[in-house]
């Protein structure tokens, strides 16, 4: 140990130079081969059986998202120039590379299954767009009588009509969406010309997030050196405590671009991980340092290094060796991003640790000591800052029961919280209620069916089950019931409309038969003629072609998790009446993927998040030599992550994928406090035999240090607050509560805990032995 | 000598012809009449198997009995469904118009609904019963509605054919262009490739199976690949009568009521 410090101290030039080598070689390999994951499929574990389901169901029906682009003219859009809008925009559409020509609906490419007294007819509604008056109403007529059509393409109050592009997941790029919104613009005026639909909500969010991001962090940076500077009161320091941060965040980078793995959208909380934890230990070793030459005002650069390494390289150690193997407990998750995001931002830990040890020390030798600027009254001020910590220990340990109080309150409160606590899969409410797009969502939503859609997979076991009229009947009226039940669920489309409109329209279009006709034998008469005059393409979205399997496509006016839970609820009772029939029931989509997804992500989180503190606890125990002091350092811990929890129940954030994983700070910060503060409250209470010297001593060198660390995160995320995208301001306010929780918790409860327990004033030994006793 | 002069004059004249055939090969519209005029009989009675293929492999089977009759202006169709049991009796008949610009006429009748219901489609570019073939498929295009070109000579199936290209006037058309390999002396089209408006290639007929029934070249088994959508169809004819004497009000309502018994 003392041979590796001398030939690091002797040496510094050779392991800055080492070190910035190696940086420089991940550097290089980070630009190079980084690569962002934009296909949100790739995110989905792809032998969970529900995405092979999905994923085969939108293979055998051909289910892809919609955008739905609306032309809405006040004046009602049986205008001609509107018409003529909606044809030109529909061949415009059909003529994308990234659109197959099928997958365009609209008035202009809608089948009109019309009866007439002696026959049948699919036709168009309009080739050339009407002109006359007389052929403007008879279109309208038209459109009023087709079901399939009015309330679907045209909206009730014939002031709205859309046009329904299907893209498949893989075509969706940015280059896409900005082509998209770009001839989209090119057809606004008089009419009012909205898109909308999944695809490009998730293309905005791809697009404003990271865009926010770019904007924010050089401002969070930014902050983060100012209050580091405030702290620490001299450049260099700042300089190296920030320089461990960069350069750990680079080698993780590079070592993925090195691996090959791709960036996640999860990937960008590294960053942020490694920014919480990172500057912890440069804080500590600072802080160390500056109490020594305080102490010593006349020790040379080397007595002040190696007095710093020998002092702080086991806390140092431990919290980092803590902190990533709480990280790597992510591995259990299914979902390979998450795996990704604990394995390196355990490498990064591991990295910021290495560069603490040696590059900080090296850094010292090689600037020279820093002397922290101090102004006359900064002495005092330093004074009164002492004076009121050891007035704030003295304090706490002397009103206990305030602590106790407030954390039992504290606990209760975030109970409740917790139990209120929800997930949400919705990709829109990600937006602010203002925004364009969650407008645009609304104004379409009141006037049809849904932006969004759930498919409904239905299975029978055996050919020709979707021609029995028993079955069809059923299924009818599953979508009656959903419809009628949920307010939130606009509108239902099957082969069971198919059939509707047939009976109804061979019958004279009397409004009697628009139901399931009673013969296996008419309705398998009805579908071989609506392959002969239709288009069976249209059919094949709908039902196999061997009428084994269904697909009941269910819109939605919100991607929210509770409304998709809620319309699922619903279709489920209606599983045995299936079952009887020999039929299960499945689903499909993105929508549904992502509502799966996320219950996914947070199932393996909370597991994880559990496995880590299980970990924690033993390594502490294991570090400390006493299982007691193991769970006192998880206390902070287990708080924090019931605060931030319970926080977010309490004022209704729903968990997602990014704040799900937030909680990870808690383990990650909360074993740093946990672990400086033991450490020194272990070497004074050593020295001083005293527990009032003990608590003052500790709360002046680790509680300063923590409450550094804290200030500077905190502040730094705070910027966040003013982001315009409201997940990253949710993960500012998240990050600051959790480590404004983790130091509130540590100088309090694990104090006042370590300080009722008389912990290390009696032999470590007989600690242990007393305390196994009782359990 | 009014003879003599006449006479001559032919042998000149088919002299002369006969050195043109020799000397000039045929053009690509020639070529091209020569398969739309071949003869084929008058009369077709026939089974059909009709067989879709998906893209996953899945197969249905349709099984057609039909009659086709010319009658100068008009060709009338009529096809009963045999099989699958479900769609048994639904009977379908076709007039379609040759020398008019008049729609086909349709009529389809549905045996569980007892009724017969007239059906009209908006184009020609529709998919023949959910098939791989549009009506344009199967009905014959008039040479003169395209630009052709000859573009190799090669042998396909041991046949040595003409492969042209016919590029169609209308600017609209569903296709860009079709390339066909035609079978010297036989003036049958054996295979054909089919390229979307884009310009993809988006389908390839074959024709797999051609025998000579009363002294005409009768196709008796087509596959249609849609090789964008990985789908097939395969139409076979088995029981084919040619010219054996269809009785003309056979293609009419009273028969489609009355059904295969």
């Amino acid at each position: 140990m003392i041979h590796w410090i001398d030939q690091l101290l002797n040496k510094p030039l050779r392991a800055l130079l080492i070190l910035l080598g190696i940086s420089a070689v991940f550097f290089v390999t980070m630009r190079n081969n980084s690569r962002m994951e934009t296909d949100l499929d790739k995110y989905m574990p792809q032998n969970h059986p529900a995405f092979i389901y999905s994923n085969q169901a939108e293979d055998w029906f051909d289910i892809k998202d919609g955008i739905i682009i609306a032309l809405e003219n006040p004046q009602g859009i049986y205008h001609p120039t509107t018409l003529r809008k909606v044809k030109d925009l529909t061949r415009k559409l059909q003529k994308m590379p990234e659109i197959e020509k099928n997958d365009v609906t609209s008035l202009y490419t809608a089948d009109n299954i019309v009866g007439t007294e002696d026959g049948l007819d699919v036709k168009s509604f309009y080739r050339r767009v009407p002109e006359s008056d007389e052929a403007l109403n008879n279109l309208r007529e038209k459109v009023r009588a087709n079901e399939m059509v009015y309330g679907r393409l045209v909206s009730r109050d014939e002031t709205v009509t859309i046009i329904i592009a299907r893209v498949g997941d893989d075509t969706f790029s940015q280059e896409f969406y900005h082509r998209l919104k770009a001839l989209v613009k090119e057809y606004e005026g008089p009419e009012k010309v909205y898109i909308a639909g999944r695809p490009i909500v998730e293309g905005t969010m791809a697009y404003l997030g990271p865009k926010d991001m770019k904007r924010m962090v050089p401002i969070v940076i930014g902050v983060i050196i100012l209050v580091l500077y405030l702290v620490l009161r001299n450049v260099r320091s700042t300089l190296l405590t920030l320089l461990v941060v960069v350069f750990s965040v680079i080698w993780t980078f590079g070592l993925m671009a090195l691996l090959e793995v791709p960036i996640y959208a999860v990937s960008t909380m590294i960053p942020v991980m490694l920014i919480a934890i990172g500057v912890a230990d440069g804080i500590h070793l600072f802080s160390h340092l500056y109490l020594f030459l305080k102490e010593n005002p006349q020790a040379t650069k080397k007595e002040a290094v190696v007095d710093m390494i020998r002092e702080m390289w086991r806390p140092v150690v431990m919290t980092s060796v803590t902190t990533a193997v709480g990280f790597v407990s992510l591995v259990t998750s299914q979902v390979y991003p998450i795996k990704y995001f604990g394995l390196f931002t355990a490498f990064g830990v591991l990295v910021a640790m290495l560069f603490s040890l040696v590059f900080i020390p090296a850094g010292i030798m090689l600037l020279g000591l820093p002397r922290p600027h101090k102004k006359i009254e900064d002495v005092d001020e330093d004074r009164e800052a002492d004076l009121f910590a050891h007035k704030f220990a003295e304090g706490i340990a002397r009103k206990k029961w305030i602590t106790f109080l407030a954390v039992h309150a504290v606990v209760l409160f975030s109970i409740i919280g917790m139990n209120r606590v929800w997930i949400n899969s919705s990709f829109l409410e990600k937006f602010e209620k203002d925004s364009e797009i969650v407008q645009t969502d609304r104004f379409i939503n009141s006037h049809f069916g849904g932006t969004n859609t759930l498919n409904v997979i239905l299975e029978g076991d055996e050919e020709d089950t979707f021609k029995q009229p028993a079955v069809l009947t059923e299924m009818v009226r599953m979508q009656e019931a959903v419809q009628h039940q949920l307010p939130v669920v606009g509108n239902s489309f099957s082969l069971g409309d198919y059939l509707k409109r047939m009976n109804k329209v061979m019958h004279a279009d009397s409004a009697r038969y628009e139901r399931i006709p009673d013969s296996q034998n008419l309705i398998a008469q009805y579908l071989l003629l609506y392959e002969m005059s239709g288009d069976p393409e249209n059919l094949w979205q709908v039902v196999t072609e061997d009428y084994q399997k269904a697909n009941i496509t269910f819109q939605l006016k919100s991607d929210n998790s509770r409304a998709l839970k809620k319309a699922i609820a619903v279709i489920e009772s209606f599983r045995p009446r299936f079952e009887e029939q020999g039929i299960q029931i499945n689903y499909a989509g993105s929508g549904y993927k992502a509502l799966v997804f996320t219950d996914l992500i947070l199932e393996g989180q909370i597991t994880s998040l559990l496995l880590s503190l299980v970990i924690v606890i033993a390594l502490l125990a294991l570090m400390f030599r006493s299982f007691t002091v193991g769970l006192i350092g998880a206390v902070p811990i287990i708080l924090t992550a019931m605060i931030s929890f319970g926080v977010m129940g309490l004022l209704n954030i729903p968990l997602s994928t990014t704040t799900a994983l937030i909680s990870s700070i808690a383990v990650g910060i909360g074993i740093d406090y946990a672990v400086h503060f033991i450490e020194r409250y272990r070497i004074y209470a050593r020295q001083t035999e005293s527990k009032v010297e003990t608590i003052k001593l500790t709360m002046h060198h680790s509680g300063r240090a923590i409450i550094f660390n804290a200030l500077v995160v905190i502040a730094g995320f705070l910027v966040l607050l003013f982001s315009v995208f409201p997940p990253n301001r949710v993960l500012g306010a998240l990050v600051s509560l959790n480590m404004f929780t983790s130091f509130l918790g540590t100088i309090t409860i694990m104090f006042l805990l370590l300080y009722v327990t008389n912990m290390y004033f009696k032999t470590p030994k007989e600690t242990i032995i007393n305390k196994e006793d009782k359990s | 000598m009014k003879i003599f002069k006449f006479v001559m004059g032919m042998l000149i004249m088919g002299w002369f012809a006969l050195d043109g055939m020799a000397q000039q090969p045929l053009t690509a519209m020639q070529i091209m009449e020569k398969v739309y005029n071949r003869p084929d009989g008058n009369e077709m009675e026939a089974r059909l198997s009709m067989i879709l293929i998906n893209s996953r492999g899945n197969q249905r089977v349709r099984e057609i009995k039909q009659y086709i009759k010319d009658f100068g202006d008009v060709e009338k169709r009529i096809m009963f469904f045999l099989k699958p049991a479900d769609v048994r009796n639904t009977a379908f008949m076709n007039w379609s118009y040759k020398h008019s610009d008049k729609d086909d006429d349709q009529w389809i009748y549905l045996p569980a609904l007892k009724k017969i219901k007239r059906i009209s489609s908006d184009s020609k570019g529709d998919y023949f019963m959910g098939s791989d073939f549009t009506y344009d498929d199967l009905g014959d295009r008039k040479p003169e509605e395209d630009r052709h070109r000859i573009l190799r000579e090669e042998v396909l199936d041991g046949e040595s054919c003409y492969v042209i290209e016919s590029i169609p006037l209308e600017s609209d058309y569903m296709y860009s262009r079709t390339v066909t390999w035609i079978v010297k002396d036989k003036w049958i089209g054996l295979k054909k490739e089919f390229y979307d408006e884009d310009g993809d290639h988006l389908k390839t007929l074959r024709i797999k199976k051609y025998e000579k029934i009363k002294g005409y070249w009768i196709i008796l088994e087509t596959e249609m690949h849609n090789v964008q959508k990985n789908h097939t169809t395969i139409m076979r004819l088995s029981d084919v009568q040619i010219d054996a004497g269809i009785p003309a009000n056979i293609f009419t309502e009273r028969m489609m009521r009355r059904g295969m018994r």
